[in-house]
């Protein structure tokens, strides 16, 4: 199970050699959609992305970021599938694009939306409480033994953090009680108040905590380790925590961060937009957001961003079918 | 010690008379309201029996909460249903007098259009509207007055909210006309 | 000591000219929205929260609840003055301040409701400093069984103590949650009664829910009854307000007793307009000649009007550090909460040290500054009553269609909003209670959430409510609060009710 990361610099360049449009800009503020809570990675993302544009004058029209978390995000799908045509909506999207109308039945295919740009890749760490088990052995060893239900918190039901959950149920043979809560931030709290023995959150989400010495990440679910070696606490950095297959448990997996325009739009309106987030990701802001947040650099669009939404789909298609969460 | 005591009079030309007739008790709207909850305790339980509304191995499912909440709810407007049946035989204390209907229907009637102009041409157009026709129709105030009033409030509204603070509002062709 | 420090840097954080010139346009938003028939706090807060969700946090929770305490002020000029509460708690003020009025004396007492206000709000906001810094000590012990105890807790005080018919706080109470429930169940992750709507995907947002109970239906309300007033006109000069001051120390014992029974009420969920009324019952019940109560004695305005503030502001500890709306406008601001993306919860004091603290200390600045601001605007205040309803009326539609729609921009919550008011209208009229409704849409899903991570935490059994010390504790209250009217009329079989005597008939 790993994403397919299509060659980035290939990518780059061909953007690059296509002429700066003159055409289309957008005569009204534009819409940031955010699928997700307030605070949470995506909207951390979009306030960036917000700050990035406005700060380097990347556009004359004001930025707003709109937060429709309702309803797991399905709110801000729906809320892009009817405003078609309408070049002034961008949604900030994450692998509920697949998962969301596998598990709830949810009238939406992303194939409706205009593809802008994937500009980032998200890891998942597994997490425990700085008091618990120091390793993944251990960690294993600690849930196979136990007689209560070993808790492991995560975001929502049916998506990234409980497929993940099954799938280390399979590969270590070890029993979990997966509990599903609003938001990332929510499961960062209750692992450091010990209601949960663990939790698999983005980076992002438990920075704060880890800093503060409350939790331990065990190991990163990528087939490599993390690039940045900045110290991130008093001994550790990004790139000292190792790969899960390095721990003997080898289960992959990366989410997307990208962008879509809602569907309809003319070929000029979403040049604009490639041009527009192909410069957020040379910004400053942008550079230092990943660094901080850990996140993949990547910038895909056009051809090559349309293959890894397929591939990326199918895959995670395939993981929600063996984890049993599509609705039948 | 400074007394200014001077008298703030208003009065109210339209005030609803004190002898109007009763259009209908309490009593009657109380059964009527028990009646539409439990239609909508027996649809949405339902619902939920279809979602499941089990205990199964890890906890309720679903549709548990909400099922039992909806017989309780049927429960409860049961009660109500019987209880207002009972001292519906009794005393008709009046829901609302003929006279206080025609000003609540005054009110909601222009609210009603409102939200409905706002559906096609956008809130700032249907707030102009509803708040100059509501001004000159129901509040007898000179037109004027009226369509100054409006015109002043609509544009305070719309440079508060679209122009300073960002907040999108529903728009219609107006708008787009000036490029909005 | 902790609480100060950190006061003081609330203080620094707070001390910005924006942050400044926010307060003031909250407070005056707040006064105009207290004065106005057919407003009143938590509508105005409701209608005016949208401004807030492009502005940081901190910004925005002072700017709202400035507008809170400047509706506060706002109530009591026309319950002296007209003899108009423009909120439910301040119909206790009138009792006593409108016969002032008559006589001549409201400069005397508009003087002391805003003074009273003040100090009531002020023993609360101590309060709340030296109570929030324990809060966040215990915070992390509060796991999914502990969260769902308080909710149950609150649901239970409401039936359980309620004054209206039991069923029908029943049936708000349950209309509430199963509205609640409605879209996407966080725990399954399944649908649920949507009917395959998309507009029912996303929920009942439950400010749109408040606009149009409180808003639209006060609106249809107020346009029922008579809309002729009378009233003084009063301007206050220093003159009279030194003198007020000057006999405050005799006073001292019906303002410390009110102080208490407000923050009291206010940390329970009893509510500004029952603290009202018992501080005023209990100064006329201490008072040496207490049938010159109701003829416009000064303690009578000093009473009612420290409670409620007192309570007021009590209100708001719940609600930051629990997640628990102690009032109507607590729980605005607690959707306010969500919205810019903070939690409310034990952990708030943790996390966003700012957020609690910047606010603290706009609840001191926000009343001095508003004490000064209502004691010089009075006349221009008072005059706004000479606006003809028919133009103030469609204009309190359209602030409320606007608040509704930009929640979630979505035209199916206008729809929504005039629903419920129609829903608040009937519903007021024939006696069902809206404050378990609007309680139960705020608290619905995250008790049934709350609830299943229990389940799924403890494998299924009930036992985990009784777990530990803290979770069972707060259980067997809640249980105890929702069988009160049993227990109370077995306590009285005993013959318990001996000290009842002193008990408040209101």
């Amino acid at each position: 199970m790993r994403i397919p990361v299509k060659a980035v610099g290939a990518a780059t360049a061909l953007l690059l050699s296509t002429p700066a449009f003159a055409g289309w800009e957008p005569a009204k503020p534009v819409e940031i959609v955010v699928a997700a809570g307030a605070g949470g990675a995506s909207d951390q993302m979009a306030r960036m992305m917000q700050a990035a544009i406005q700060k380097n004058n990347l556009m004359k029209q004001p930025i707003v970021v709109s937060l429709k978390g309702g309803a797991s995000g399905a709110e801000a799908l729906m809320y892009m599938k009817s405003s078609e045509g309408d070049p002034n909506k961008v949604l900030i999207a994450y692998s509920l694009i697949y998962m969301l109308p596998l598990s709830a039945k949810i009238p939406f295919n992303w194939r409706e939306l205009t593809p802008v740009s994937v500009v980032a890749l998200d890891q998942f760490v597994l997490w425990d409480n700085s008091a618990g088990p120091k390793t993944v052995k251990e960690f294993v060893a600690a849930a196979k033994a136990a007689s209560a239900p070993f808790k492991m918190g995560g975001t929502g039901s049916k998506r990234e953090d409980h497929v993940l959950t099954v799938f280390l149920e399979q590969k270590t043979g070890a029993k979990f009680s997966y509990l599903p809560y609003k938001s990332g931030g929510e499961a960062a709290t209750q692992l450091v108040g010990n209601h949960t023995e663990a939790n698999v959150n983005n980076p992002s989400e438990n920075l704060e905590v880890w800093r503060a010495g409350q939790v331990r990440p065990l190991c990163v679910f990528d087939k490599e380790r993390i690039s940045y070696t900045s110290k991130v606490t008093d001994t550790q950095s990004w790139a000292d925590i190792p790969t899960c297959k390095e721990e003997g448990v080898d289960v992959q997996y990366l989410m997307l961060r990208a962008m879509f325009l809602p569907g309809k739009v003319t070929a000029e309106q979403q040049a604009f937009y490639v041009d527009l987030f192909h410069k957020v990701t040379q910004t400053a802001e942008y550079k230092d957001y990943m660094e901080k947040q850990a996140l993949k650099p990547i910038f895909l669009t056009g051809k090559d961003m349309v293959q890894f939404l397929e591939e990326d789909d199918a895959l995670n298609k395939s993981l929600m079918t063996e984890a049993g969460f599509v609705a039948k | 010690m400074s007394q200014t005591d001077l008298e703030i009079v208003v009065d109210d030309p339209t005030a609803p008379e004190d002898d109007s007739p009763s259009v209908v008790s309490s009593g009657t709207i109380e059964i009527f309201v028990c009646l539409l909850l439990l239609a909508l305790a027996v649809t949405l339980g339902y619902d939920n029996w279809r979602t499941g509304a089990s205990w199964d191995a890890t906890g309720p499912e679903p549709g548990y909460f909400p099922f039992y909440l909806s017989v309780i709810l049927g429960g409860g407007s049961l009660y109500g249903l019987v209880v207002a049946l009972i001292a519906h035989r009794k005393a008709a204390e009046t829901f609302v007098t003929h006279a206080q209907a025609r000003r609540v229907m005054a009110v909601f009637v222009p609210t009603l259009l409102f939200c409905l102009v706002t559906q096609f041409l956008g809130l700032y157009v249907a707030s102009f509207f509803l708040i100059a026709g509501f001004m000159r129709f129901v509040g007898k105030i000179a037109l004027w007055k009226s369509l100054l009033t409006a015109l002043l409030f609509t544009t305070v509204m719309f440079v508060t909210f679209d122009i300073a603070f960002d907040v999108i509002m529903p728009k219609g062709p107006l708008e787009a006309a000036f490029g909005h | 000591m902790e609480a100060f420090g950190l006061l003081l840097h609330g203080f620094a954080v707070l001390l910005t000219w924006k942050t400044l010139v926010l307060m003031m346009v909250g407070l005056v938003l707040g006064i105009f929205v207290g004065v106005l028939p057919g407003l009143g706090g938590p509508n105005g807060v409701a209608i005016l929260l949208p401004l807030t969700f492009t502005m940081d946090p901190t910004s925005a929770i002072v700017m709202l609840s400035c507008i809170y305490w400047g509706a506060l002020f706002g109530g009591a000029i026309t319950s002296i003055l007209f003899n108009i509460p423009g909120e439910a708690w301040s119909v206790a003020t009138t009792f006593d301040g409108y016969p002032m009025a008559q006589k001549g004396r409201a400069a005397e007492a508009l003087t002391a409701a805003f003074t009273s206000s003040f100090i009531g709000s002020l023993v609360a906001v101590l309060l709340i400093t030296f109570l929030a810094p324990m809060i966040s000590s215990f915070a992390l012990k509060f796991g999914p069984p502990e969260f769902f105890a308080v909710y149950l807790l609150t649901f239970c005080s409401f039936v359980g103590l309620g004054r209206e018919a039991k069923h029908k706080t029943v049936i708000s109470m349950s209309l509430g949650l199963l509205l609640a429930g409605i879209g996407m169940d966080t725990v399954s992750g399944n649908l649920r009664m949507t009917f395959g709507s998309p507009e029912l995907l996303r929920g009942i947002n439950f400010l749109v829910a408040v606009i149009g109970l409180f808003g639209i239906s006060e609106i249809l309300l107020t346009m029922e009854e008579r809309l002729a007033l009378r009233g003084h006109a009063a301007s206050i000069s220093l003159r009279v307000v030194l003198s007020v001051w000057k006999d405050l120390p005799k006073y001292w014992v019906t303002l410390l007793r009110s102080s208490f029974i407000g923050c009291w009420l206010g940390i329970t969920p009893g509510g500004a307009i029952a603290a009202s009324f018992m501080g005023y019952n209990l100064a006329k019940r201490f008072a040496k000649e207490p049938e010159s109560f109701g003829k416009g004695r000064i303690e009578g305005v000093f009473a009612p009007e420290t409670a409620a503030h007192a309570s007021g502001t009590s209100a708001l500890l719940p609600m930051l550090a629990l997640g628990i709306p102690g009032s109507g406008t607590a729980a605005i601001l607690l959707g306010g909460l969500m919205v810019w993306g903070l939690n409310p919860g034990p952990l708030l004091f943790v996390e966003h040290k700012d957020f609690v603290w910047g606010l603290i200390a706009s609840m001191y600045l926000g009343n001095v500054v508003g004490l000064v601001l209502v004691l010089t605007t009075v006349p221009i205040f008072a005059s706004i009553l000479r606006v003809p309803f028919a133009a103030v009326a469609p204009m309190i539609v359209v602030s409320c269609a606007i608040g509704a729609y930009a929640i979630q921009n979505a035209m199916f919550d206008i729809w929504l909003m005039l629903g419920f008011g129609v829903v608040g209208y009937v519903f007021k009229k024939i006696g069902i209670p809206l404050a378990p409704f609007t309680l139960a849409l705020v608290l619905g899903n995250r008790a049934e959430d709350a609830f299943r991570l229990s389940m799924i935490g403890s494998g299924g059994t009930l036992k985990v409510f009784w777990s530990n010390g803290l979770v069972g504790s707060i259980t067997t209250l809640a249980i105890v609060l929702l069988f009160w009217p049993v227990i109370d009329g077995l306590l009285g079989r005993v013959g318990w009710r001996q000290r009842d005597k002193l008990a408040i008939k209101d």
